[in-house]
């Protein structure tokens, strides 16, 4: 097979190529359209390639400007980059696929399609530079590509909760990135070099309480992307309120690109001191505060974004054992939750469409009112709560596996947490199914009616959730700084007045899916599946991944005495 | 094997298109491949019971020891028949019992036929894990079938119930299974069995397994979720809970017993258990009026019954077991089908509304008082040698010195026994009072209703009816049948065998005295009731399951209350202590030795440093807005004078062009907003902020101070010099560092300024990103102005008149304007010519044609602008991006790697020939993008703002005027 | 490599008066702190890059007195990010202006809401699921005991 190197910068400047063009052609959606599906259509053959390449000929290095180590900047492709460019490839493209079905409905006037387009091929190219990135300072500047594109997407339109949400994210991440550059210049003063490759060298001579310092430092800012706890509070509050795919993108992909960058980090600078009980920790209260907010949430999206931090604690539990198996099963965990996540809000986004609200209080006879959309839901949310033989369940083996293996205490005691955790999800999964799914519409409407301190005003129980709280659960304690006037707001440019119940009676709703959006995620689901079908070679491959981290000479070798 | 199953989950996944075209009549179609199933296996009887075992095996997932592996022993095989044959007839059955209209009917269909797939998996797989994926289907399936009426609340609740504690019991089984797995390094059956392995960790994995089983099989203290599982329609109740699902965690224990029911806890547990929920299921049987809920608890005290055969390892106990368990099925599936058709036929399922139904549907009268029979145990059925052996096998333990090799103590054995024998009067009792409820003619009560039955629709129970009969005769045939799986245990105290006759004994005896009883006991039911109404306990299981739920609801609520506070601050403040508690921790331990440090390189630093701290001092401070602003903006120009003292003219430069840049924009802002920070009065926390802080810098200047100390190394740059000039063609390290060696970088950064300006615009104008520009040609003349007429050829030197209100105005701000800004849209050129070699490059021209364009806009206002740049901002930061990207392409069009870049020379006039190099390309495209940025930031926060102004001024006056 | 104590000293007060506003309420405040914060940050990899020296133009100094520069480009990339996030914060900052009439930090809704239901010893929305499945055996107890003593 001939030399690919050449290909490994492609899925950062090809994005980045069209976001050039797709802002130039700001007057034609439908150039936009072409150039963006074409670039992202490349994006993913092209990571395919690289996979193939990266298992059969090792890591795939390029040094940028052919200025050759220890100089330049070092892009590397080696097994488990490319495993997370080519998964998130696809799921980029389905879901701007998707996004383009949906037309940014419900956000007609407020996304406008020039500045959602290159935003999003930027979003696309940061995440696939620190898939690649060979160098700390360059992951930096890929993280920023990736958050400013985030920012300007979890922004869209400038509504009041947007802009609230967007406050927590904006400000939480800068000070994640002043960290990281905190970090960088701890690193250059200590080695001079910012280079991974290098780095790993050159850390060994550096005296052990510095490179703790530095793992810890490195550490809290990867901690804080990939939304660990007590690290993770942020998230819950702040990518729901975005459109349905821009959720779903964040979702699937954000946290794991945080992820990442803790196991490769982990594994190539720091091998000696894993810290083994300190992430075991985290995984632990992880997974269980994030489940339990979960259980708490009355409102889907929110109730997926708990999910989606709880299960982060899996990853970082198969990144804690520091063993072959542990990391095994943490790329294969990663490479299902990314899809199955992102599937779940674009379902998210289908429900919101087709019953316009994603709040359970409103929600109702979901499965009467369109069995495809419960097909949809209950596949990927069986999935995700861990139910065999489905890639969640393979994921959740593998990591169990490994936690017994390692037979210590502190594993045990993780097992046990992940084993609630897939129970609590289970549950906080079959309370939206009951509320939103099998209880019909008139049903839900008259609970919210009957709730006990609402008798009198309907127009409080239209206000939806947040302010029907106000008047049920207060008891007159005026309590934090939100006020009822605040909440209305976000309710009212929220969501609709009304709940499902008297938007089928006043039949303000559209009467089907469309067939845009219903495809893309159907795709993606089918694809989750398809994960349980090649489970036997996938899990070969990321044990070979594990392989490859583990004993780092691969990367190494490829890196400093490679042929560029 | 794994055809069969794969051909009932196939045929589910049609079954909707089926109930489409046929109605209801697909389910006759659907029962075909169960049918099938059902042939297969007895085509083997003959190979089975020679003691052969068919196997299956396909590779799955190695790196897990996961195997799609299947095998048929006796035991497999035995389940497999009932699992088939009570399928086919349920399903068939189903063609009567649902109307054609059912809207749940397609759903319904393929739900119950996947899962009659998922249960034939369950008892034929050799894997655990494989075990474990039916096990768990079934269990979703029964969850989804359970709530086939989701309108009815009850059954909503009933369904979460069942799922939760089976799942729960299942997750706990996973968990044995791993245990065991990585204790054997293999997950099949066979080869676990073959020889088990021992010890506390396989104790605890054992236990883990029996978890699983007692809440798959709805023993006490999990039993609760079954009654409420009758929430499902009848035929649901039938097949799973009676017949199939809710044997598997009978099937597990037996599956099991022969290698682990010498296991510490094993006997302990699930006779104890067992035992419990026979009595405690037959106790509140007896007290049912819904016939179904009746047969529910039943079923529950079977259950019980059964797991404490299986479990207790003797051959004689597993022999009657297996008999019962044939039994259990025949007759609770046959009982169950009659339930359904009463309840279809008269509308009514409650024994004080039906009277004189037997007399009415005689057949199926018959039918169900021969299932009852079994049941209590009756000869000459099935159940009757069923019992009979079970009380032989019992006595054999209690009699025999060592339990039979089961090593329980006699006491504990009889105890066993009496317990049975006590659960059998009350299934007598309950039996009776079925009976009774369902068909007796009452006095008092009003004969039901009932309307015709269709003979299809009484076939399925009629058939299984006679079954117990026919297999109440064939005892020895069974023994023989099921020889194989009886001898993985050792030849007990007596030989047993299945007959109607074991001779006078013991177990006759307690046949008599427990049919005596239970009768006694049915016709004084009355008087047994108010002694029931008064034992009755006031916390039930159920209830106990919903305040754990309630618990966990609760609990929910107060951590996340606690965890999410919702506030910005409290996030930052919770990620800052994690620095200083993590980092800062390992920092304090190691500031043990000193360090080298220079107080400065030059005393100039300790000047200008001083000056900045005091800014930032006042910054802090200052609770106007644009104070704050112009102060931090004086640490930025401090922060450029000690980067030009430490020797990087090019940051100072662009530290300084930035930091004005910064200015104007936030003053473009700040104009719109109030001038003071707030009128909140000073709360004590920001005592709390300035200590996180003080920390945060000291722990901030001990990193420093202890890497920077650390450095054992030259850095990498030591290896610019040379190639930079060689290789680089450039003699300002920096900057060919940044268009060329590190150009990647830079390549990030201007697409973060074109989001980052995209994001503006997309705040600003909300609806679109198009800036509508408009040229001073477009514009009519105010009133009082002399007018020179212009066309979109010819353009006005200074269009202020025309565009700006005369108090304004200031013209010689824009005289001085005019003339100074083409000189430094020149100078910026120079820049990005010269900035390969010296102080410059692509980001500083761009800034500085960005200053010149802010002083156009400043001075001449929005038309200004547009006359400068009558150009979209997006479109030039697009086409900036576009031609960076394709200069970092083109390399490879000639076999380059990206970014790569060759030098040149040529001419350039007055400004000299300096050294081209293809990176330079690059550079123009930065030099666009920066000029882009500053163009879309005045035309957002600036010309947008203006108009927004404009008009609330305009609505001000139309206020005032009305 | 010697740590300059003068630069140490600045970036760390920059860094820590930067904290110290970004934990306030108002926006502009928290961009403020933002700002001053990267100066200081900025100024550490001048730290990092050990001894002052001269620019780094090759032909203008010889090598051995020439500052690193690499964190200078560094420094260069990152001041320029600096912009971007001043530029979109500002914005923001309008748009909250714009909508609730302060650019203060507003909390988020949902969690307030989840904490009063904590305060008042609620559980969310759950309700329906929370009932037996089994009651109707419940009910039947009594109306038993009626029958019993008619019967």
């Amino acid at each position: 097979m001939s030399d690919l190197t050449w290909m490994v910068p492609l899925p950062v400047v090809l994005p980045l190529l069209g976001a050039g063009l797709t802002l130039t052609f700001s007057h034609r959606p439908r150039a936009q359209q072409i150039v963006t599906i074409t670039v992202l259509a490349l994006v993913v053959a092209i990571a395919g390639a690289l996979l193939v390449a990266a298992d059969t000929e090792g890591p795939q290095v390029v040094w940028l400007g052919g200025w050759d180590s220890p100089l330049g900047i070092s892009l590397v492709a080696d097994r488990l980059a490319t495993l997370m460019l080519l998964v998130s490839a696809v799921v980029t493209l389905l879901v701007l696929l998707y996004s383009l079905g949906q037309g940014m409905t419900g956000d007609e006037s407020e996304t406008p399609v020039s500045v959602y387009h290159p935003t999003f091929l930027v979003l696309v190219a940061g995440v696939a530079n620190a898939f690649l990135a060979g160098d700390l300072f360059n992951l930096f500047v890929a993280f920023e590509m990736l958050l400013f594109a985030s920012y300007v997407l979890l922004t869209l339109g400038g509504t009041g909760a947007r802009i609230r949400a967007g406050t927590i994210y904006v400000v939480v991440n800068i000070l994640s990135s002043s960290l990281f550059l905190i970090s960088l210049a701890a690193v250059y003063a200590a080695t001079g070099s910012l280079n991974l490759a290098q780095l790993a060298g050159r850390l060994e001579s550096t005296p052990d309480h510095v490179a703790l310092i530095l793992q810890l430092l490195l550490l809290t800012t990867f901690a804080i992307k990939a939304a660990i706890f007590p690290l993770s509070f942020w998230l819950p509050d702040s990518y729901p309120t975005a459109p349905a795919p821009v959720t779903a993108v964040f979702a699937g992909l954000l946290t794991k690109v945080g992820v990442y960058a803790i196991l490769r980090v982990q594994t190539l600078l720091f091998p000696d001191s894993p810290l083994t009980d300190l992430l075991l920790w985290a995984a632990l209260l992880t997974m269980v505060v994030g489940i339990l907010g979960a259980v708490a949430q009355s409102d889907i999206k929110r109730m997926l974004s708990f999910t989606l931090v709880s299960h982060i604690g899996y990853m970082v539990f198969g990144i804690g054992l520091a063993s072959k198996a542990g990391i095994s099963g943490a790329i294969f965990y990663v490479a299902h939750h990314i899809t199955i996540q992102t599937a779940l809000f674009l379902v998210v986004g289908l429900i919101e469409r087709r019953a316009g609200s994603t709040a359970l209080l409103r929600l109702g006879g979901l499965v009467r009112l369109s069995p495809v959309l419960a097909l949809l839901f209950f596949v990927p949310a069986m999935n995700l709560a861990g139910i065999p033989p489905m890639s969640g369940f393979i994921g959740k083996v593998g990591l169990l596996q490994a936690g017994l293996a390692d037979g210590g205490w502190l594993a045990i005691v993780l097992v046990i947490g992940g084993v609630l955790t897939s129970l609590l999800t289970l549950y906080a999964i079959a309370k939206t199914w009951a509320l939103a799914f099998w209880r019909t519409p008139e049903q839900a409407h008259e609970m919210a009616r009957a709730l006990p301190e609402m008798e009198g005003s309907t127009e409080h129980t239209d206000q939806g959730m947040v302010v029907h709280r106000d008047h049920v659960h207060v008891a007159g304690a005026a309590f934090g700084r939100v006020d009822l006037e605040d909440a209305r707001r976000v309710v009212d440019d929220e969501s609709p007045d009304r709940d499902l119940y008297q938007l089928l009676r006043d039949g303000a709703l559209p009467s089907r899916l469309p067939g845009s959006m219903v495809l893309p995620t159907a795709a993606l689901i089918a694809i989750s599946l398809l994960l349980t079908l090649v489970a036997g070679p996938l899990f070969a491959f990321t044990d070979r991944a594990a392989d490859d981290l583990i004993d780092r000479t691969p990367y190494l070798s490829a890196v400093l005495e490679g042929d560029s | 094997m794994l055809a069969l199953v794969a051909a009932h989950f196939a045929i589910a996944a049609f079954s909707p298109a089926f109930v489409h075209w046929w109605g209801r009549r697909a389910f006759l179609v659907l029962a075909s491949v169960p049918l099938v199933t059902f042939l297969w296996a007895l085509s083997l009887t003959g190979r089975i019971s020679d003691g052969e075992v068919l196997v299956q095996a396909w590779e799955w997932l190695p790196g897990l020891h996961l195997e799609l592996a299947f095998a048929m022993g006796t035991l497999q095989w035995l389940m497999a028949l009932i699992v088939s044959g009570i399928g086919v007839l349920v399903l068939a059955y189903c063609a009567w019992y649902f109307a054609d209209d059912d809207p749940a009917l397609p759903m319904f269909s393929g739900v119950f036929t996947g899962f009659a797939g998922a249960m034939l998996g369950l008892v034929l797989a050799d894997d655990l894990l494989i075990l474990f994926v039916f096990w768990e289907l079934t269990t979703v399936f029964s969850y989804l079938l359970i709530g086939s009426d989701p309108a009815k609340r009850a059954s909503r609740v009933a369904a979460m119930q069942a799922l939760i504690v089976t799942t729960l019991g299942g997750l706990a089984m996973l968990v044995g299974m791993l245990m065991l797995g990585e204790q054997t390094g293999t997950h099949r059956i066979s080869e676990i069995l073959a020889d088990p392995p021992s010890g506390d960790w396989t104790t605890i994995a054992v236990i883990l397994l029996l978890v699983g089983a007692i809440s798959k099989s709805a023993l006490f203290p999990l039993h609760f979720w079954l009654p409420g599982a009758m929430a499902a329609p009848t035929p649901v109740s039938a097949y799973l809970h009676a017949a199939s699902m809710v044997k598997a965690g009978v099937y597990l224990v037996a599956l099991m017993a022969p290698a682990f029911s010498h296991v510490p806890g094993w006997h302990e547990i699930v006779l104890t258990l067992g035992v419990i929920t026979m009595l405690l299921g037959g106790w509140r049987a007896i007290r049912q009026y819904d016939i179904k809920l009746l047969l529910a608890y039943g079923t529950v005290s079977q259950l019980g019954f059964l797991l404490v055969l299986f479990s207790e390892g003797t051959r004689s106990a597993t022999l009657a077991g297996l008999g019962m368990l044939l039994a259990h099925a025949l007759f609770k599936a046959a009982l169950f089908l009659v339930v359904g058709i009463i309840d279809r036929s008269t509308g009514t399922r409650d024994l004080r509304e039906l009277s004189g139904v037997g007399s009415q549907m005689r057949w199926i009268g018959i039918a169900a008082t021969l299932a009852g029979a079994s049941m209590a145990g009756l000869p000459p059925l099935l159940g009757f040698v069923g019992k009979e052996s079970v009380f032989a096998a019992l006595l054999d333990v209690a009699q025999s010195p060592d339990g039979d090799g089961t090593g329980l103590s006699p006491l504990a054995a009889w105890v066993v026994l009496g317990g049975i024998l006590l659960g059998s009067v009350f299934t007598v009792a309950y039996t009776a009072r079925f009976l009774w409820g369902a068909f007796a003619t009452k006095p008092g009560t009003a004969p039901t209703v009932v309307r015709p039955v269709p003979v299809g629709f009484a076939a399925s129970p009629i058939l299984l009816a006679g079954a117990t009969i026919v297999l109440g005769f064939v005892g020895p045939g069974l023994t023989h049948l099921f020889e194989p799986h009886l001898e993985l245990y050792p030849e007990g105290y007596h030989h047993a065998e299945l007959a109607l006759w074991h001779g006078l004994g013991l177990p006759l005896l307690f046949s008599l005295i427990v049919f005596a009883l239970g009768t006694w006991l049915f016709t004084k039911r009355i008087v047994f009731s108010q002694l029931q109404a008064a034992l009755s306990p006031s916390r039930s299981a159920d209830g106990a399951y919903r305040a754990v739920m309630r618990f966990v609801d609760r609990s929910a609520v107060e951590v996340t209350g606690l965890a999410q506070r919702g506030s910005v601050a409290a996030y930052l403040a919770f990620i800052l202590l994690v620095v200083l508690a993590v980092p800062g921790a390992v920092l304090i331990s190691s500031l043990g030795d000193g360090f080298d440090v220079v107080v400065w390189d030059n005393p100039a630093q300790a000047v200008v440093g001083a000056l900045t701290i005091v800014a930032a001092f006042f910054t802090v401070r200052s609770r106007r807005r644009m104070r704050a602003v112009v102060l931090v903006g004086i640490t930025g120009y401090g922060t450029a004078m000690l980067f030009l003292l430490h020797g990087a003219p090019d940051l100072a430069l662009t530290q300084i062009l930035v930091e004005t840049t910064s200015l104007v924009v936030f003053v473009l802002v700040l104009r719109r907003l109030p001038e003071y920070f707030t009128d909140r009065p000073l709360s004590p926390r920001r005592y709390l902020r300035m200590a996180l802080g003080a920390a945060v810098g000291i722990a901030v200047a001990g990193f420093m101070l202890l890497t920077t100390n650390a450095r054992s190394e030259d850095p990498v740059s030591v290896g610019f010099p040379g190639p930079a000039l060689e290789y680089g063609g450039g003699r300002s390290i920096v900057s060919v560092t940044l268009v060329d060696i590190r150009a990647w970088d830079t390549m990030g950064e201007i697409s973060v300024l074109v989001a980052a300006a995209t994001g503006v615009a997309s705040l600003v104008f909300l609806d679109t990103r198009i800036s509508g520009i408009r040229r001073v040609y477009q514009i009519p003349y105010p009133e009082a102005v002399q007018k020179i007429p212009t066309g979109p050829g010819r353009r006005v030197w200074l269009p202020g008149p025309r565009t700006l209100s005369p108090d304004r105005r200031s013209i010689i701000f824009e005289v001085v304007t005019r003339l100074i800004f083409h000189t430094m849209v020149l100078l910026s050129v120079y820049l990005l010519l010269a900035g390969h070699n010296h102080v410059g490059g692509g980001f500083a021209a761009g800034m500085v044609v960005g200053l010149a364009l802010m002083v156009r806009y400043l001075a001449g206002g929005r038309y200004e602008l547009d006359e400068a740049a009558p150009i979209d901002a997006g479109v030039l930061m697009g086409f900036g991006l576009f031609v960076a990207t394709a200069a970092a392409l083109v390399p490879l069009a000639f076999g380059g790697t990206v970014l790569q870049s060759a030098e040149f020379h040529f001419h350039l006039g007055i400004l000299g020939d300096p050294h081209m190099v293809t990176s330079l390309l690059f550079d123009v495209g930065v030099y666009l993008v920066v000029i882009g940025l500053i163009l879309d930031l005045l035309r957002t926060l600036g010309s947008r703002l203006d108009r927004q102004i404009l008009r609330e001024e305009r609505a001000e006056e139309q206020a005032v005027r009305l | 490599m010697n740590a300059n104590l003068t630069l140490i000293l600045v970036a760390s007060s920059l860094i820590g008066a930067g904290v110290y506003l970004i934990l306030e309420r108002s926006l502009t405040r928290v961009l403020v702190g933002l700002v001053m914060m990267s100066n200081g940050v900025n100024l550490l990899f001048m730290i990092a890059s050990g001894p002052a020296g001269n620019a780094p133009v090759i032909g203008s100094t010889d090598l051995d007195d020439m500052a690193d520069p690499l964190p200078q480009a560094l420094v260069l990339t990152a001041i320029v990010i600096t912009l971007g996030t001043v530029a979109f914060l500002l914005a923001m900052a309008h748009r909250s202006w714009q909508l609730n009439g302060n650019d203060d930090v507003q909390d988020d809704v949902e969690d307030a809401a989840i904490r009063r239901l904590a305060l008042a010893d609620e559980a969310s929305d759950s309700h329906d699921l929370s009932m037996s499945a089994t009651e109707e055996d419940a009910a039947t107890d009594e109306v038993y005991e009626e029958e019993g003593t008619t019967a």
